[in-house]
């Protein structure tokens, strides 16, 4: 068990909500979550479709151990095509709502087709309902969750929604639940805007079922107190990689000009957790997860007295944080300092549902736009968009929440912007979604696995990290990103988070909770090809999509710009020599295809 | 001399007490290297590090060679992963 072996199937043409048996075989193929959401979709779309279409669908997806008492056990995913991308897109998150989804009984919602006017989705168990949405569509991400709270008087219900982002169809919105947890990256919060759906509210009872509970909580314990560096990661969250990245020159900064940030001292976690001359601390405290026993999320205050703030009180109490990723591209990728803007502008991407990463980098674009003369206050509206600069950072930002002005433009994403004022080159992406927050010239696996990854560029489907601290000779790491990548599509299917990884598990840790928690044996060997294969599978999808091996590649500042500082100062990214033996690895052919060996020994075909 | 440690990340609890939020000063003579000054920090053996002096990294085989100067920053890195 561990899994519902239920999916609750919503039809928005239609508006029939119907429950339906979980196909157990596709289970023991795919797991959960990412791949058995992967497979489905795979299955039942076509991926030429335009992903704002009523064709596209939309997969909110848990894995056989999100809602058990595993560590970080609530994560949940949507897959569907993205609207940033046009390629598979399959965004992670955590907070409480995957976990109250799979209480209710599911482990997948597959949301189909398009409404004609704006509704939202009401579950309690097996009681679902398609609503009318007016009384909170135009309404921000907090504002419905508290309308809708309010309504059904219930504290407990757990929402996934979309802000003003989603329904003005910004390319980068994202579905955020829990207030400020989010399925972030690829576009999926347009998906949901073009379907019209704002919100899924959902209220689980039934609770979650392991195979063997005895062994599963044995197994629980042991691997709890595998755990041992999680004190770090709770003290500083994910933003101390910000000094790492800083020193050793890999941290993207004004458009990847520069790889090394002046000011990244102003935003590092001593600035977080230390009082600033007003006698203000940014941390409040951190937070976790469902079910989490690391807590690296963090809980921050903007310095009332700040400029974005002073006259905006709803602004002045405590939500969720910078971590490393929104420190790199509300900080150091505009070039700008301010700490309290960079959290202002987290919290208005929370409120209105943007993926902070594809947001950062496209201002970071159009700010070099700006500084070449491609765009100028002409185009913005009277924003001198200068690197550096945290007023036009926080004004084009809530522009573009709220879809008015120039902020149309920036809602574009970078690549769409940069193509439209004739600079294609200055967007830092890779198949259209933003770079996250590494240079792949000081870290060489770093920029294979953005180039090869299926939903573009992103820092969490393959494990580089090490290697590329250690080394920048590129022998090996071909081979260490395929692994990883294939490990972490394991972990992104079985409900529980990435981060563990960092704080002392190993893959067998993960393999040993999904053997106890599911039915069949999971060996190592069946965990490493099952990650393998939805690897493929999304490959797959993306190749009937029109992607290849064209598309598998960096932009030229990458490739072609000698990195301007830091360790690895004068190198570029040796892509071309380690793409082929990347294919070769993994049974691809010239063209980045899957070849019949592989498609047969996956059970592919 | 006096030169300025930085240790950053989850290395900060092997700082000495007393010392900043990352940072700290510790004493060299002149004819001392990088081995002699990391060998002041409590940091255990198996907590893997890296080092970088003025945007240099220093591999582990040349500690023992490096020469330190005043206005040398040192700082230590633990190899974390991404989030
Ligand atoms: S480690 Fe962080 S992101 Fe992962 S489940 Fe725990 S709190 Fe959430």
């Amino acid at each position: 068990m561990s899994w519902q072996k239920q999916i609750l199937r919503v039809n928005l043409s239609n508006g029939e909500c119907t429950i339906e048996p979980l196909n157990m075989e596709w289970a023991n193929q795919y797991l959960g979550q990412r791949g058995l959401g992967s497979k489905y979709l795979l299955e039942e779309m076509d991926p030429a479709a335009d992903p704002l279409s009523a064709e596209n669908k939309l997969i909110f997806a848990t894995g056989p151990l999100t809602g058990t008492m595993a560590s970080t056990g609530g994560r949940y995913s949507v897959i569907t095509k993205g609207a940033l991308t046009n390629a598979i897109a399959c965004s992670n998150s955590g907070g409480k709502f995957g976990a109250e989804l799979k209480a209710a009984g599911y482990d997948l919602l597959i949301i189909e087709g398009e409404s004609d006017k704006p509704v939202y989705l009401h579950i309690e168990d097996d009681q679902v309902e398609l609503c009318d949405a007016d009384e909170v569509w135009g309404k921000t991400v907090w504002q419905t969750e508290a309308l809708l709270k309010q309504k059904y008087l219930d504290p407990l219900m757990r929402f996934a929604s979309i802000g003003q982002a989603g329904e003005n169809l910004c390319r980068y919105a994202c579905i955020v639940n829990d207030l400020h947890r989010a399925a972030g990256r690829s576009g999926v919060g347009a998906v949901m805007g073009a379907k019209k759906i704002k919100t899924i509210a959902v209220r689980g009872t039934i609770g979650v079922k392991s195979a063997d509970p005895a062994k599963f909580f044995k197994i629980v314990n042991d691997v709890n107190a595998r755990l041992t560096d999680r004190d770090e990661m709770s003290a500083d969250g994910t933003l101390a990689m910000i000094d790492v990245t800083n020193r050793f020159g890999s941290l993207p900064t004004r458009n990847n000009r520069d790889i090394q940030f002046e000011g990244a001292e102003k935003l590092n976690p001593e600035a977080m957790q230390t009082p600033n001359a007003n006698g203000h601390t940014n941390l409040v405290t951190n937070a976790a997860c469902f079910g989490c026993t690391i807590g690296c999320g963090r809980i921050c205050k903007i310095d009332p007295t700040h400029f974005s703030v002073k006259d905006k009180p709803q602004y002045h109490g405590a939500s969720g944080g910078l971590e490393y990723e929104t420190a790199y591209a509300l900080g150091a990728a505009v070039g700008v300092d301010d700490i309290d803007a960079a959290t202002y502008v987290g919290f208005l991407c929370n409120e209105y549902g943007m993926d902070p990463i594809s947001l950062g980098s496209t201002i970071a674009a159009a700010m070099e736009l700006f500084d070449i003369g491609a765009i100028s206050e002409k185009e913005t509206g009277g924003i001198k968009l200068e690197f550096g600069s945290a007023e036009a950072l926080c004004t084009i930002a809530e522009l573009t929440a709220r879809g008015e002005g120039f902020g149309q433009d920036i809602g574009l994403g970078s690549k769409r912007l940069t193509e439209k004022y004739g600079h294609p080159e200055l967007s830092m992406s890779v198949k259209g979604q933003e770079f996250a927050a590494y240079d792949g010239r000081s870290m060489q696996g770093m920029g294979l696995a953005y180039a090869t990854s299926n939903r573009g560029a992103c820092h969490l489907r393959a494990d580089p990290y090490a290697h590329d601290f250690e080394t920048t000779e590129i022998a090996g790491k071909a081979k260490i990103v395929k692994d990883t990548q294939d490990e972490v599509a394991f972990i992104d299917s079985s409900g529980l988070c990435s981060f563990p990884a960092g704080c002392g598990w190993s893959m067998d840790d993960y393999r040993q909770l999904v053997d106890a928690a599911c039915e069949g044996e999971w060996d190592s060997e069946r965990m490493l090809e099952t990650g393998e294969r939805i690897w493929n599978l999304e490959r797959i999808f993306n190749q009937k999509a029109g992607f290849g091996r064209k598309d598998d590649t960096l932009p030229k500042r990458i490739l072609e710009e000698p990195a301007p500082s830091g360790t690895a100062k004068g190198l570029v990214c040796r892509l071309d020599e380690m793409l082929p033996e990347y294919y070769q690895l993994r049974g691809w052919d010239d063209d980045g295809n899957p070849n019949a060996e592989t498609r047969k020994r996956l059970g592919l075909d | 001399m006096q030169v300025t440690v930085k240790l950053f990340g989850a290395l900060r609890e092997f700082l000495p007490a007393g010392s900043g939020f990352n940072s700290c000063q510790l004493s060299i003579a002149s004819n001392q290297v990088l081995g002699d000054l990391l060998s002041q920090l409590p940091i255990p053996a198996h907590k893997p590090y890296l080092v970088i002096i003025n945007d240099e990294k220093i591999n582990q085989q040349d500690y023992l060679s490096t020469n330190i100067q005043e206005q040398d920053e040192i700082v230590l890195l633990p190899p974390i992963k991404g989030g």
